[in-house]
Formats: structure tokens, C-alpha cells, sequence
């Protein structure tokens, strides 16, 4: 596998979602497996592609705090994106570079996050569906689609995380943040900073390394097609209501 | 008199599925909502839509069987989702 590594770089909720899939046709027309790695400004929350935004997000305190919110194209759970805590990755190839089998595929991708945390002397493992844990506990949430013969993976890796504030954010915790609960997240979820006091960039070049170990790779730019067509879907699909509050 | 209904459920080792669903007689409305995987994603359509006006009380294994059916025709795939469950919220959510 030959990789395109795209520089580390922050944008926002839709410009990031607009990428993944103008990334994601140019690889379906023969464009090379492209590896990503990016931050989230403002700060938003995602849900999953069969998730209601309104059953899931608490808009008005979005809205109150600058956080953005975006439907990824990919299924899974509601994420909370913090700018300064966690670092989100995506991995866009020819679906025949992976394993077929999808449970499969997760734990190959996957296995390159715990190599990278390895090298940070985090010690990992993949646990199915989806997560990455550390003693049991989530440290890295990630999620799948295949379209147009292309396998597209994007993924968080948490490094620092204010739970108090994702539960705001999240409908989940509208009832009452209750101190119980907010403890019982903290013992589900944790991060690379309870782990290891290192810089984010620092964490960047442990996955950097961590994903591009044993393979072919070279640093590369989004061409101008592709950078043009993020833009446009970036504002003509995942700005809109029509695509965000589909479900 | 058309009445609505709600249902979740936490799948032991994979995911939530919650189905809002409006019926009389037969299913008028539905929608299955969740952190579950379906691919190609589109598909989940198809599988709500086979739902509207069929029967309130049909048979448990009659929607299980055309829902297999539906992802077999169509070659999708579900992760931390069965066809089954998906039947059981939706009986669930009518009150069964």
C-alpha cells in the first residue's frame, strides 16, 4: 500500500466532512490511498449517518458555546470533536487493499492507532465493533463506510477531553449532569494525557509513524479539484438542514 | 386513530437502535435511528420502507424473513444490527 499523506491541519465540521468524500470519489477514479490526520475549529459534535440531530445534540448549547454540529456519511455514535482535545484521522483507499470481511478491516486500520499508541508506550488493543481500550477503557472511537469501491475509515484518538462539557452538548446527559454520571464516563473513557504528559503535535508524529510504518508513503497536498470540490459539498451538503437533519 | 410509538433498545455487544413508528391498522410511518453500521448506508431506506402498510400485528418471523430477503437482494451488510432485532424494536415500539 502507497500512501498520500495529507499535512496535519485544522478546519471546519463541513470543510472536513466535504474532504473525506472529495477524497473519497478522487480515489475511486484512481487517485492514491490517502491518509489524513486533522483537528476540528470550531469544535463541533458529529453524529452518525442513521442518527437524529435533534435526538442527540442539545443545539441551543451548541449554539451558546460556537460548537458546530455535522451527519457524518459514516454510521456509528455521536462524537464531541474538542479542537484542543482529540486528534481525528481518516484513511480513504481502494476497498480491495483491505480485508473484505468489515470487523476485519477495522481491527487491520486499527491495529495501526495501537502500534502508534504502543510507540507512545500506551498499550492498546482493538476491541470490536469498533473502539480502541486501554485497561478497558475507550480511548479511541472509529467508523466505516465503502462507496464507489473505495473504503473510507475516519477516527478519533482522544487526548484530552472536558466530559462535563461533552455531556452538555450531548442530549444524553440533558436530565441532570449528575456527578454519578460523569464519573461513570470518566472510568468508561480515557485519554493520552492520563497517560503520558506529551504535546499534541508529539502525539501527531507517533501516529504519523505508527500508520506509516512497513509502508510506501509520500507527503502530499489535496489537489485543486479536490480542494474545490470539498468546498462545494462542504456548502452544499453538510452546511445545510437538509443533509444534517435528514433523520 | 393514528398512534405513535417509541422504542430503544441496547443490543448486548453491538449497538442502540431506536424505532419511532406511526400506526393504525398498518405502519404509515417509520424510523430506525441509531449508532449501528448498515452499508452501504442508503439501504436503510428500503428496509423502512418495507414496513408502510403492512400490518400493526404481523407476524414476527414474516418481517424477519422479508427484511433477510431485503439485505440479501441487496447485498447489505449490518454491523452491530440483526434483522431481528430491528423487528423487535419495532414490535416494541407499538406496544408488544
Amino acid at each position: 500500500m502507497k500512501l498520500r499523506v495529507l499535512p496535519f491541519e485544522t478546519r471546519s465540521a463541513a470543510m472536513n466532512m466535504g474532504i473525506d468524500q472529495a477524497v473519497t470519489e478522487t480515489v475511486s477514479n484512481g487517485a492514491p490511498t490517502t491518509l489524513r490526520f486533522w483537528r476540528w475549529k470550531p469544535s463541533a459534535v458529529s453524529i452518525g449517518y442513521f442518527q437524529s440531530l435533534e435526538d442527540e445534540i442539545n443545539l441551543e448549547k451548541c449554539k451558546e458555546l460556537g460548537v458546530d454540529v455535522v451527519r457524518r456519511i459514516t454510521g456509528g455514535g455521536a462524537v464531541y470533536h474538542d479542537y484542543d482535545g482529540e486528534i481525528t484521522y481518516s484513511i480513504i483507499g481502494k476497498q480491495e487493499l483491505f480485508p473484505k470481511g468489515i470487523t476485519e478491516s477495522y481491527h487491520e486500520i486499527c491495529g495501526w492507532i495501537v502500534n502508534s499508541l504502543k510507540k507512545l508506550g500506551i498499550e492498546s488493543e482493538f476491541k470490536p465493533i469498533n473502539d480502541i481500550i486501554v485497561a478497558e477503557k475507550k480511548i479511541s472511537g472509529n467508523a466505516q463506510t465503502r462507496r464507489q469501491g473505495v473504503l473510507l475509515q475516519h477516527g478519533t484518538i482522544l487526548y484530552d477531553l472536558d466530559v462535563r462539557k461533552m455531556f452538555s452538548l450531548l442530549k444524553v446527559g440533558q436530565e441532570k449532569i449528575a456527578d454519578k454520571m460523569i464519573q461513570a464516563v470518566e472510568e468508561r473513557v480515557t485519554r493520552v494525557l492520563d497517560h503520558k504528559k506529551i504535546s499534541m503535535e508529539d502525539v501527531y508524529n507517533a501516529l504519523l509513524e505508527g500508520f506509516t510504518e512497513g509502508k510506501e508513503f509520500e507527503h502530499g497536498e489535496l489537489t485543486s479539484e479536490e480542494l474545490e470540490r470539498a468546498k462545494e459539498v462542504a456548502e452544499t451538503k453538510y452546511s445545510q438542514r437538509e443533509w444534517n437533519f435528514m433523520r | 386513530m393514528i398512534m405513535k410509538g417509541k422504542a430503544t433498545e441496547k443490543i448486548p455487544g453491538g449497538k442502540l437502535i431506536t424505532v419511532k413508528v406511526e400506526y393504525e391498522d398498518v405502519i404509515k410511518h417509520i424510523q430506525i435511528l441509531g449508532d449501528f453500521f448498515i452499508h452501504p448506508e442508503e439501504s436503510l431506506q428500503l428496509i423502512e420502507n418495507s414496513f408502510l402498510e403492512t400490518p400493526a400485528d404481523e407476524d414476527r418471523e414474516k418481517i424477519i424473513e422479508r427484511i433477510n430477503n431485503i439485505v440479501e437482494e441487496n447485498q447489505i451488510e449490518f454491523v452491530g444490527i440483526t434483522s431481528e432485532t430491528i423487528t423487535d424494536v419495532v414490535k416494541k415500539a407499538m406496544g408488544e
